[in-house]
């Protein structure tokens, strides 16, 4: 087990996000988050980078175990060095080449020399397919690239699992292919591991070896993804996906 | 009424001697409130509540009032408080004749400054989207890392207009240093003016002289800004 996340916790305010969250993640695995919004799965992907600062929890990652309501600032750092992160909206840094935003995480974050750092962060932006963007800033990139970039970033720290919120959710339509096939590629031909908070349910049911479904902050279902699209056992899964999916979903209640 | 040119020439000659005054004046001010102005930003952004509130009130205090109040009150006071603590220390200085009061126009005009310069420094760090600081640590990056690559950076740009705004008015600004008999540009333009009574000429010189300091200063941050500001052009 790579990754073994039991009873998160978290309230914003009175409000509670999580209750009670828990998850295996193998080396690997493609776990995809679904669930309406407002139902914690963000939250919980940002507890796990220590974005967001749990109530409660405890985060077995191999050997190490971390209380995730109180985590050391080395405990902090160790996790945060082991995993990468790519946003919904790309944030990437504004005054760094496409380039630079690849290397800094090893140049400033490892100590890697230059000429390092820029073959690895070359041959990430190579693996995205924006190798001849490198010199080009954000501003010069579409959103399709930006968020490529994003993921190149995320790529060239060699982490043992990447974080992935929403990755196309900001994406105009066309531009959302891309993305997803780099994904995609990456899952299946590096098979890195992934845990991945998406509305694309192609992409979910091609590419995710385990599926789980949140609402108001608790996992109410979870299995293969053949298992959660074509035999969901609870209903409010069955209304979740008859809601994002009315052509392609027929409830199989109905069928038999 | 007929100008003396050949007093404008001579005087405005003599007037650039009061130019690395004003401009020392200007440059140590800004240099010095820099980081203290930065410190005070981020404590009002991040810092304790008593710290935060702190800096609120300072700002308040230094912009609620005028700033010729501020000279002359330092001015009468400062002098008399460090005397007070060299008699203390039983050292044998005289303080009325050690200390330039040019030392107490840069106290006066740095702890004026750092006021402003908080202001700017906390809306220009408000201005980088949070999600940056959240994609440096998620990178490894530690906290200072991450500012000192990226959010002080783009945050700078955002404010240079700003602190052109502020040097501008600074170099204006010490024309008040010559109630605390500095030499600035302005206090040589008095003295000449009132040896021949030739007001209208030095104060003439004093006008254009004032005008090429900020002319020059503005020219060379708005080629600052373009320089750091590369980052912002859009795709052709």
């Amino acid at each position: 087990m790579l990754l073994d996340i039991k009873h998160v916790r978290k309230s914003f305010g009175g409000n509670e996000v999580l209750k009670d969250v828990n998850m295996e993640i193998k080396q690997g695995d493609v776990v995809v988050i679904l669930g309406p919004s407002g139902s914690g799965k963000t939250t919980f992907l940002r507890c796990l980078n220590f974005l967001e600062h749990a109530d409660g929890g405890e985060l077995d990652f191999d050997e190490l175990k971390i209380d995730l309501s109180s985590p050391s600032q080395k405990e902090v750092r160790s996790i945060r060095k082991r995993t990468a992160f790519v946003f919904q909206n790309y944030n990437l840094f504004a005054n760094k080449t496409a380039l630079e935003n690849v290397t800094l995480g090893l140049t400033v974050g490892r100590g890697i020399s230059r000429e390092e750092a820029r073959e690895r962060g070359l041959a990430a932006l190579r693996k995205v397919g924006l190798e001849d963007r490198a010199d080009f800033y954000p501003s010069q990139l579409s959103g399709g690239q930006q968020q490529r970039v994003g993921i190149a970033r995320a790529v060239a720290v060699q982490p043992e699992v990447i974080l992935f919120d929403e990755p196309t959710s900001a994406l105009d339509p066309e531009l959302v292919g891309d993305v997803l096939q780099v994904m995609k590629k990456l899952a299946q031909e590096a098979g890195t591991t992934m845990i991945v908070v998406t509305h694309e349910m192609k992409f979910a049911r091609e590419v995710a070896s385990h599926v789980i479904f949140m609402a108001d902050g608790v996992i109410v279902e979870e299995g293969s993804a053949e298992d959660i699209f074509t035999r969901p056992r609870e209903e409010r899964t069955r209304t979740f996906l008859q809601r994002i999916l009315p052509e392609e979903y027929v409830d199989p209640a109905i069928r038999i | 009424m007929v100008l003396d040119v050949s007093f404008m020439k001579e005087t405005f000659g003599t007037l650039w001697t009061g130019v690395p005054v004003t401009l020392s004046l200007t440059f140590l001010s800004l240099v010095l409130a820099a980081p203290a102005a930065f410190y005070a930003a981020v404590l009002r952004l991040h810092g304790a509540r008593w710290g935060a509130g702190a800096v609120r009130w300072y700002v308040s205090f230094v912009r609620g009032t005028p700033i010729i109040l501020q000279i002359l009150l330092l001015y009468s006071l400062l002098p008399s408080v460090l005397n007070a603590l060299v008699q203390a220390a039983g050292l044998p200085i005289n303080i009325f004749e050690a200390v330039d009061p040019f030392w107490y126009a840069v106290v006066v005009f740095t702890l004026n400054t750092i006021a402003l310069l908080s202001e700017v420094f906390r809306s220009a760090l408000l201005a980088i989207p949070s999600g940056q600081r959240e994609a440096g640590l998620s990178i490894g990056l530690t906290e200072v890392q991450t500012y000192v690559h990226i959010i002080i950076p783009q945050a700078l740009t955002v404010a240079l207009p700003a602190i052109c705004n502020i040097t501008v008015n600074l170099v204006k600004g010490t024309s008040l240093a010559f109630l605390m008999t500095v030499k600035d540009v302005m206090a040589v333009g008095k003295v000449a003016a009132a040896y021949g009574y030739n007001y209208v000429e030095a104060y003439l010189d004093v006008f254009v002289l004032y005008l090429i300091l900020c002319t020059v200063i503005q020219i060379g941050y708005s080629l600052l800004e373009h320089r750091f500001g590369r980052f912002r052009q859009q795709a052709a």
